[in-house]
C-alpha cells in the first residue's frame, strides 16, 4: 500500500529523516514509534507531501506522490493531528464535510454521510451535528477529527499523534473505538506515537525510529523479542521489556492441552499473556482455564510456562 | 551593541552638524529653491528651536509619564477597579479627537505661546503610558502575586518589587510611544505659537517659502525618527 | 452615595445587589458635570467679535428655568440608574438628556442674556459648561465601557436632541450657532473636502496595505520590511511629512505639467491624501497580517492535510477567522483619516482644518468649534459604524 524508498528529508546539514526504505501492507495498522525529534511525523508526513523528501520516493499503491497533484493527492488520504485542527466557525456536520465538500458532493449525500459517520465515532448525530468546536470535549473533538478524515472513505488515514493530548482514560477509549473501526472500515493506517504502550495496542506492523533512521521494524512480537536492538530497549524500558513482550504474545498458543479442573479462572483465548500474567497475579493462582473458541481446542495455562515465554 | 551606540551618536552628530551648517549653506538652498527670494532661515539659531523642542516635549512625556504610571497604579490596585471604565472612556474619546483639535480649543482659553501644546502633549502622552502601564501590571501572573504574599511582602513591596519590575518591558514601551508622540506633537503646536523646529515650517507655510518648510521638515522629521531609534536602543534588552 | 437600606440588601443576592463596576465613575462624573456650570459658568459675553469674553450671569427667565431642572435631573437619573447592572443603557440615555437639556439652558440663557444688548454683543458657552459636556460624554463612554466602549446610544440621542434644539431654534443666542448660519456653504464644502481626503487616503492605503500584507503573510523578509517603513512613517510627525512631500511633488508637476490636471502639485489635496495614506499603512497592514494569523499552525496544517488549496485556506479560514481584527485595525485607520486630514488645509489640501486654521488666525473660538465640532462628530460616527460592524460580525461567528 506505501512504500518509503530510501527516503530522507535535510534541513541543511542536519537529516531529520535518513535513508527509510519501509513498507505497510494494505489494510494495516502500521505504527511509527520514537521520540520527540525522532524524525517519525517527517516522515508520514511526506505521505501526502505537506513534506517532500530530500531523496528517495514515496509510492501509494504503487504510484509516486510526487507526480500527484498535491490538493488532490491530500484529499485521498484522511489526516487527523494532536491538536485536531477543528474549524472553529464550523459546525461538527461543517468540519465533517470538509472534503466532501471539496470533491464537489451533493447535500443530501453530504448529510447521509455526515450522520452515518457520527454513528461510526461513537456520537449521536442529532446531538452532535449542529455544535460548534468549543462546545465538544477534547475526546468528542477528535471523534469528530477522524469522522472528518474518513468523510471521503479514503483507503488511507494518516494520524499524528492523535491522542496524545487526552486524559489517559479517554485515551484507552479511543484507541479501543479505532481497532474496532478498523476493523469494520479495513482502512490503511500509519499512526504515529511516542506512546509505547499505545503502539502495542494499536499495532499490527510496528516501525521503530530514532535520529530519522529506521531502527526496527515488524509485528510487535518480532521487534521485542530477546536480543532486541538497543533503541528498542531503551525506548520501551529495559525492566520492563519482558512484560510489553508478553503483551504481543498470544496466551492461547501456550495453553496446555489438558482439561482445567473445575473452579480455575477463566481467560479468553483471544487474550494476550500480559493479560494472563495480570489475572493469576490478581486471583493469586498459578493456573488459568482457557475455554474452547474457534481453531483452539481449549486448555489450562499454566504460570512455570508463561515464565519461561517471558 | 557597543556598535549600535557608536553608530548613533555618528548620527546625532550628523544632525547636529547638519543644523549648524543650514544657514551657512546659502548656495545649497539658492540651487533647490531658485524661485524663493530669502531661502535661509534666519530668524532664529535653530540650536534654539531644537532646545525649545526638546524641552517642551521631553517636560511634557515626564509629566505624562508620572501621571500615566500613577493613574495605572491606581486602576490596577483592587479599590482602583472601579476606575476603569473611566479609563476605557478617555481611551475611546482621544482616539476621536485629533491633538491639533486640542491645541485649537485649548488656544483661546490659554493663548498664543507653548501652553496650548503642553496641554494637549500631556494628555495625549500620558494615555499610552496609562494603556502600556495598566497591561504590563494586568499580566503580571496571580500565581506570581500569590507567591510573593506567601513570603510575607506587604502590598508596597509586591507592587515595588514584584508587579513593576515585571511590568517594566510594556511600561517602558508605553514611555518611548509617548516620547516619540510628544516630539511629533509638538511640532504641530508651532501652528499655536510654540517655538519649535516646526515653526519654519508653519511660518513657510504662510509666507509661501518652500525652503524654510523643506528646512523644517526634514530636521523635525530626523528629530523623530533619531529619538525613536536612541529610545528603541536604550530599551532594547 | 447613599447607604442602601439594610433590609434590601438581606434580601437581595449579593449579585444583584451589588452595583456595577461602572457606578463610581458615572456618580463622579454626573455630580461633576451637574457642579461645573455652576462654580465655572454658564455663559460668558463678548460686546463684539473682536473683544475677548467676560464670564455672565446664567439670567433666569421662565425658559431657562425648566431647562436647567432638566440638567440636573438627567444628571441625577444618570448617578442613580448607574447602579443596576441592567439599567446601564438606559443611564447612558439619561446623559444624552442631561446634554441636550444643558445645550437648551445655554441657547435660551444666552437669547435672554443677549436681549436689549447691541447686535454686535455675543454669547457663548463659558468653561463650566463646556467641561460638563465632556464629563457628560466620559460618562456615558463609562456606561458603555463594558460593551466595547463606543457609547452608539449616547450619541445618537444627542445628536436628534442637538438637531432637534438647533430646528426649533433655541440654540440660535449662540455665537458659534449664529457663526454657522453665516458660513453654511464654507462648512458643508470644507465637510465634503474633508470626507474625500481622508476616504480618498484610506482607499489608497488599503490599495497598498492588503496586497503587500498578503504578499509578506509568507515572506518574513517583505514583513520585515514592510513593517519597518510603516513604523517609520508612523515615527515621521505628520507636519514633517505634509511638508516633506511637497518639495518633491511641486518639482514632479514642473517637470511633467500634464500631472497638474490631475490635481498633483506641491499644494493641494493631493501630497495631502498622500501623507495621510503612508500614516494609515501601519494600522492596515498590522491588523491585516495579526487577523489573517488568527487561523493558527495547527489549524493550517489540518486544513493542508485535507486537501486545501491556498486560496481556500485564505478565504475559507483566515479570513472569515480574522476578520473581526482586521476591521479593528480598519476602525483605527478611518479613525485616524479623519484626524490627519485636519492637518491637510496647511498645505492648502481643504477640509474642516481650514476653518479651524481661519480661527486661530484670528483668535476666533466660534471659527475653531466650527472646524473641530464636525471633525469629531464624524470620527465618533466613523468609530461608532466600524465598531458596530465588528461586533455584527462577532456575532455571526
Amino acid at each position: 500500500m506505501i512504500r518509503f524508498e530510501g527516503v530522507s528529508r535535510r534541513y541543511g546539514d542536519r537529516a531529520v529523516v535518513d535513508r527509510v526504505t519501509l513498507e505497510v501492507p494494505g489494510g494495516s495498522i502500521c505504527v511509527l514509534l520514537g521520540e520527540s525529534g525522532s524524525g517519525k511525523s517527517t516522515l508520514m508526513r511526506m505521505v501526502n507531501r505537506l513534506v517532500e523528501p530530500s531523496a528517495g520516493r514515496v509510492l501509494v499503491d504503487g504510484r509516486d506522490v510526487a507526480q500527484a497533484e498535491p490538493e488532490a493527492l491530500r484529499r485521498g488520504i484522511g489526516y487527523v493531528i494532536q491538536s485536531v485542527g477543528l474549524f472553529p466557525h464550523w459546525r461538527v456536520a461543517e468540519n465533517i464535510a470538509t472534503v466532501p465538500r471539496l470533491l464537489g458532493w451533493e447535500a443530501a449525500r453530504i448529510a447521509e454521510r455526515v450522520d452515518a459517520l457520527l454513528a461510526l465515532v461513537g456520537l449521536d448525530p442529532a446531538r452532535f451535528r449542529d455544535r460548534f468546536p468549543h462546545e465538544l470535549s477534547g475526546g468528542q473533538a477528535q471523534r469528530v477529527g477522524l469522522a472528518r478524515a474518513l468523510a471521503a472513505d479514503p483507503p488511507l488515514l494518516l494520524m499524528d499523534e492523535p491522542f496524545s493530548a487526552l486524559d489517559p482514560g479517554t485515551r484507552r477509549d479511543l484507541q479501543v473505538e479505532l481497532r474496532r473501526i478498523h476493523a469494520r472500515t479495513g482502512k490503511t493506517i500509519l499512526f504515529v506515537t511516542h506512546d509505547v504502550e499505545e503502539a502495542l495496542v494499536l499495532a499490527d506492523e510496528l516501525a521503530v525510529l530514532e535520529d530519522g533512521r529506521l531502527a526496527a521494524r515488524g509485528r510487535p512480537a518480532q521487534v521485542l523479542e530477546t536480543g532486541a536492538d538497543r533503541t528498542v530497549r531503551r525506548l520501551f524500558g529495559e525492566e520492563s521489556l519482558a512484560f510489553h513482550r508478553l503483551g504481543t504474545l498470544p496466551a492461547a498458543r501456550l495453553a496446555r492441552p489438558e482439561d482445567a479442573e473445575d473452579g480455575l479462572p477463566v481467560l479468553p483465548a483471544t487474550a494476550s499473556l500480559k493479560q494472563a500474567l495480570m489475572l493469576m497475579l490478581e486471583q493469586g493462582t498459578d493456573r488459568l482455564a482457557v475455554p474452547a473458541e474457534a481453531g483452539f481446542p481449549g486448555g489450562t495455562l499454566h504460570w512455570a510456562d508463561l515464565v519461561r515465554a517471558a | 551593541m557597543r556598535r549600535r551606540w557608536a553608530w548613533l551618536l555618528a548620527q546625532a552628530a550628523a544632525f547636529l552638524l547638519a543644523l549648524w551648517a543650514a544657514p551657512r549653506a546659502e548656495g545649497l538652498w539658492r540651487w533647490l529653491f531658485p524661485g524663493i527670494a530669502r531661502p535661509v532661515w534666519e530668524s532664529q539659531s535653530w540650536f534654539v528651536l531644537l532646545g525649545e523642542h526638546l524641552m517642551l516635549s521631553l517636560g511634557a512625556a515626564a509629566i505624562a509619564g508620572t501621571i500615566g504610571l500613577a493613574a495605572a497604579i491606581l486602576a490596577t490596585r483592587p479599590g482602583g477597579q472601579r476606575l476603569r471604565p473611566l479609563l476605557d472612556a478617555v481611551f475611546s474619546l482621544a482616539q476621536a479627537i485629533p491633538p491639533v483639535a486640542v491645541i485649537a480649543l485649548a488656544l483661546p482659553l490659554l493663548g498664543f505661546g507653548a501652553a496650548p501644546t503642553l496641554l494637549a502633549l500631556v494628555l495625549y502622552a500620558s494615555l499610552p503610558v496609562m494603556r502600556g502601564a495598566v497591561a504590563g501590571l494586568d499580566a503580571v501572573p496571580p500565581a506570581v502575586l500569590d507567591a510573593a504574599r506567601g513570603t510575607g511582602m506587604g502590598r508596597a513591596g509586591i507592587l515595588a518589587r514584584v508587579e513593576l519590575p515585571l511590568a517594566m518591558p510594556v511600561i517602558q514601551a508605553g514611555l518611548r510611544v509617548a516620547v516619540v508622540l510628544s516630539i511629533a506633537t509638538t511640532a504641530v503646536g508651532a501652528v499655536a505659537g510654540a517655538q519649535c523646529l516646526g515653526t519654519p515650517i508653519v511660518t513657510g507655510l504662510a509666507n509661501g517659502n518652500m525652503a524654510w518648510v523643506a528646512q523644517g521638515a526634514v530636521f523635525t522629521a530626523w528629530l523623530a525618527l533619531l529619538a525613536d531609534r536612541a529610545l528603541r536602543l536604550a530599551l532594547a534588552r | 452615595m447613599a447607604p442602601r437600606p439594610a433590609a434590601l440588601s438581606a434580601r437581595a443576592t449579593p449579585e444583584a445587589a451589588a452595583p456595577p463596576r461602572e457606578a463610581t465613575a458615572v456618580a463622579l462624573l454626573a455630580a461633576g458635570a451637574a457642579l461645573c456650570p455652576f462654580l465655572l459658568g454658564w455663559l460668558s459675553v463678548a460686546p463684539n467679535r473682536l473683544l475677548s469674553p467676560r464670564p455672565a450671569e446664567l439670567p433666569m427667565t421662565p425658559a431657562v428655568g425648566p431647562a436647567l431642572g432638566l440638567f440636573l435631573l438627567g444628571c441625577l437619573a444618570m448617578l442613580l440608574l448607574a447602579r443596576r447592572e441592567r439599567l446601564l443603557p438606559w443611564a447612558e440615555a439619561a446623559a444624552a438628556l442631561a446634554l441636550a437639556a444643558l445645550l437648551a439652558t445655554a441657547g435660551l440663557g444666552a437669547r435672554a442674556a443677549l436681549e436689549g444688548a447691541s447686535p454686535l454683543a455675543r454669547a457663548m458657552p463659558a468653561a463650566g459648561t463646556w467641561l460638563s459636556m465632556l464629563l457628560l460624554a466620559l460618562a456615558a463612554g463609562s456606561c458603555a465601557a463594558g460593551r466595547g466602549g463606543t457609547p452608539a446610544r449616547f450619541l445618537l440621542l444627542s445628536a436628534l436632541g442637538a438637531a432637534a434644539l438647533l430646528a426649533a431654534g433655541l440654540l440660535d443666542g449662540l455665537s458659534v450657532v449664529r457663526e454657522a448660519a453665516a458660513r453654511g456653504g464654507e462648512i458643508r464644502a470644507a465637510l465634503g473636502q474633508h470626507l474625500a481626503l481622508a476616504g480618498g487616503a484610506l482607499a489608497l492605503a488599503l490599495s497598498l496595505a492588503v496586497p503587500l500584507g498578503l504578499l509578506a503573510l509568507a515572506r518574513p523578509r517583505l514583513e520585515a520590511a514592510l513593517m519597518a517603513v510603516a513604523n517609520g512613517f508612523q515615527v515621521i510627525p505628520s507636519i514633517a511629512l505634509f511638508g516633506l512631500l511637497m518639495g518633491p511633488l511641486a518639482a514632479l508637476a514642473a517637470a511633467f505639467p500634464a500631472l497638474r490636471g490631475w490635481g498633483v502639485g506641491g499644494i493641494g489635496p493631493a501630497p495631502a491624501t498622500l501623507a495621510i495614506a503612508a500614516y494609515l499603512l501601519l494600522p492596515l497592514a498590522s491588523a491585516l497580517l495579526a487577523g489573517l494569523r488568527v487561523a493558527g499552525p495547527g489549524l493550517l496544517d489540518a486544513a493542508r492535510g485535507q486537501g486545501l488549496t491556498s486560496r481556500q485556506v485564505l478565504l475559507r479560514l483566515r479570513i472569515p477567522l480574522g476578520r473581526g481584527v482586521i476591521l479593528g485595525g480598519l476602525r483605527v485607520a478611518a479613525v485616524q483619516a479623519v484626524g490627519l486630514a485636519t492637518l491637510a488645509a496647511l498645505i492648502g489640501g481643504g477640509g474642516l482644518g481650514a476653518l479651524v486654521f481661519q480661527g486661530i488666525g484670528q483668535l476666533a473660538t466660534d471659527l475653531i468649534l466650527l472646524g473641530v465640532l464636525p471633525v469629531v462628530a464624524l470620527s465618533l460616527l466613523v468609530d461608532a459604524l466600524l465598531a458596530a460592524l465588528q461586533s455584527a460580525l462577532e456575532v455571526g461567528r
